[in-house]
């Protein structure tokens, strides 16, 4: 507060320099050197800076005299570039994984018609859902249908599993590091990241439920879109790789020993249903994702004990199937 | 007195004030506690570290904490109004609540513009938004998905699990606040 009001009553002839002056505080000053001009600010290459009126303090600071052109032209170029990103709001987000929960269903053989089943993995998936990043929206989960091993998240919070990949598992442990990774999907917003980086989106400025219920192709080409990376391409291996190490840490917090899902993965790497399953189209290699599961693994060295439950996994699932 | 020869100048002047405001932010509070924010509104405070222990308060997502002191899985804190208690450590954040401090129009970030919007967009109600709009259903239908599978999805929203089975869950499975 103090600093803005002295700059605000700075005299005119001292044409304060702003963004020479943050750029002096944020790096040291080379000793014995004259002061050298600040460098000229580049957008990062995605960033279209919006050129709009910024109105408020710019607006008033460049009037008053305070910030000469060069600091004012900075400043609005930065605030352009934050107007050009708006994320893709959470109603938008739940209509998008709504749409895409669907094609699930549609797609990997419905929905497994056992409640004891559907409660147990509500249980385990919710309660690592508690625990993450973005614990306040609501997550839901289904057992999907089909004997190929399969896991999706859609975003919005809609997680599957499906019955051939629940045979896999062999504790509560595995389980619970195979939802965290696809609740960190979700919470990492992967799919929608991925999406606003793509054709379907350029050139617009956020993506609103009122533009895509005015343009019904638009929704349209955002579901394919997101179907095709989900269900063929698959994500960008950086993201999936991200997805394992903050499903560990998920599962993890919640007091599962953190390799379950290292564990799932040397299974899944090990077993014959290769070509059914979507994880070895759509992830990196199992031996690849072990590695960086391996790699992991010593920070949580003091979790070695932590409980798989496999009786109680055995008892809930095996009896179900 | 010219500027340059001032060893008062103005920008030493204002360097100074500067650091000594982000020096003053620093010490605003009593303590030196870290402060941590709560992850999820009904987020439990409670007597001990201790699961069993009695629920003092439940907080709102957002509610500023300040750490007293740590365990292996919980954390003592104050909250505001002076309640003081323990939280399971990971159901709170480092990070601020996106809309916290932001205020009106005012101050540099409010120039931004962008902040606010994003705020607002984020801060809708999850459990008040269903996926399946009008148009999911509209989109649904020229793809062909059944109504079994509408119904599906609908039954998957809907599910809910009873607090005193979750906590029976995790109690007997030695997870989360009942972890050893």
């Amino acid at each position: 507060m103090l600093a803005v009001v002295s700059l605000m009553w700075s005299q005119s002839s001292h044409s304060f320099d702003l963004g020479g002056f943050l750029e002096g505080m944020a790096k040291p000053p080379p000793q014995s050197q004259p002061a050298k001009k600040p460098a000229p600010q580049q957008a990062a290459p995605q960033e279209q800076p919006a050129q709009q009126g910024d109105g408020g303090l710019l607006g008033l600071g460049e009037s008053l005299g305070i910030f000469d052109r060069k600091t004012s032209r900075i400043l609005k170029k930065s605030v352009g570039a934050v107007q050009a990103f708006q994320p893709i709001g959470l109603k938008e987000e739940k209509a998008i994984g709504g749409s895409l929960a669907l094609e699930v269903f549609h797609r990997f053989g419905g929905m497994y018609k056992n409640a004891a089943l559907q409660n147990y993995v509500n249980l385990v998936g919710k309660s690592v859902a508690e625990v993450s990043d973005r614990p306040e929206i609501d997550y839901h989960f289904a057992v999907l249908n089909t004997d190929n091993p399969n896991a999706f998240a859609t975003p919005g919070g809609y997680v599957f599993v499906s019955v051939g990949l629940l045979r896999m598992l062999q504790n509560e442990a595995q389980l619970a590091g195979v939802l965290g990774h696809e609740i960190a999907h979700i919470t990492k917003k992967h799919a929608l990241q991925t999406l606003q980086r793509s054709k379907v989106l350029s050139g617009l400025g956020g993506l609103t439920m009122a533009a895509m219920d005015k343009d019904e192709a638009l929704f349209d080409q955002v579901i394919n879109q997101v179907s095709d990376i989900l269900f063929t391409r698959g994500l960008d291996k950086n993201l999936e790789f991200e997805a394992d190490k903050f499903g560990m840490e998920y599962a993890y917090r919640m007091g599962y020993y953190p390799a379950g899902l290292r564990d799932f993965v040397k299974i899944l790497g090990q077993s014959s249903s290769q070509e059914s399953s979507i994880f070895f189209s759509t992830h990196p290699s199992p031996s690849a994702r072990i590695q960086a599961l391996d790699r992991l693994l010593p920070r949580y060295k003091g979790a070695g004990l932590y409980p798989i439950l496999a009786r109680r996994y055995q008892s809930t699932v095996k009896g179900q199937l | 007195m010219t500027p340059k020869n001032n060893i008062f100048s103005v920008e030493r002047t204002l360097s100074l004030l500067l650091i000594l405001l982000l020096f003053g932010l620093c010490f605003a509070s009593d303590s030196f506690a870290a402060t941590l924010y709560v992850k999820k509104s009904g987020t439990k405070l409670q007597a001990a570290e201790s699961a069993k222990s009695k629920v003092i308060a439940k907080l709102d997502q957002g509610t500023p904490v300040s750490v007293i002191k740590k365990s292996r899985r919980f954390y003592q804190v104050s909250a505001p109004g002076g309640k003081k208690g323990w939280i399971f450590k990971f159901k709170l954040t480092a990070k601020a609540p996106v809309n916290s401090g932001g205020g009106g129009g005012g101050g540099l970030l409010g120039a931004l513009g962008g902040r606010q919007k994003i705020a607002a967009r984020e801060s809708s109600s999850g459990s008040s938004i269903r996926g399946l709009s009008p148009m999911s259903k509209k989109h649904a239908k020229n793809k062909g998905i059944s109504e079994e599978e509408i119904q599906s999805v609908k039954q998957m929203e809907a599910f809910h699990v009873n607090p005193q089975e979750m906590e029976k869950f995790l109690k007997e499975g030695q997870l989360g606040e009942y972890g050893q």
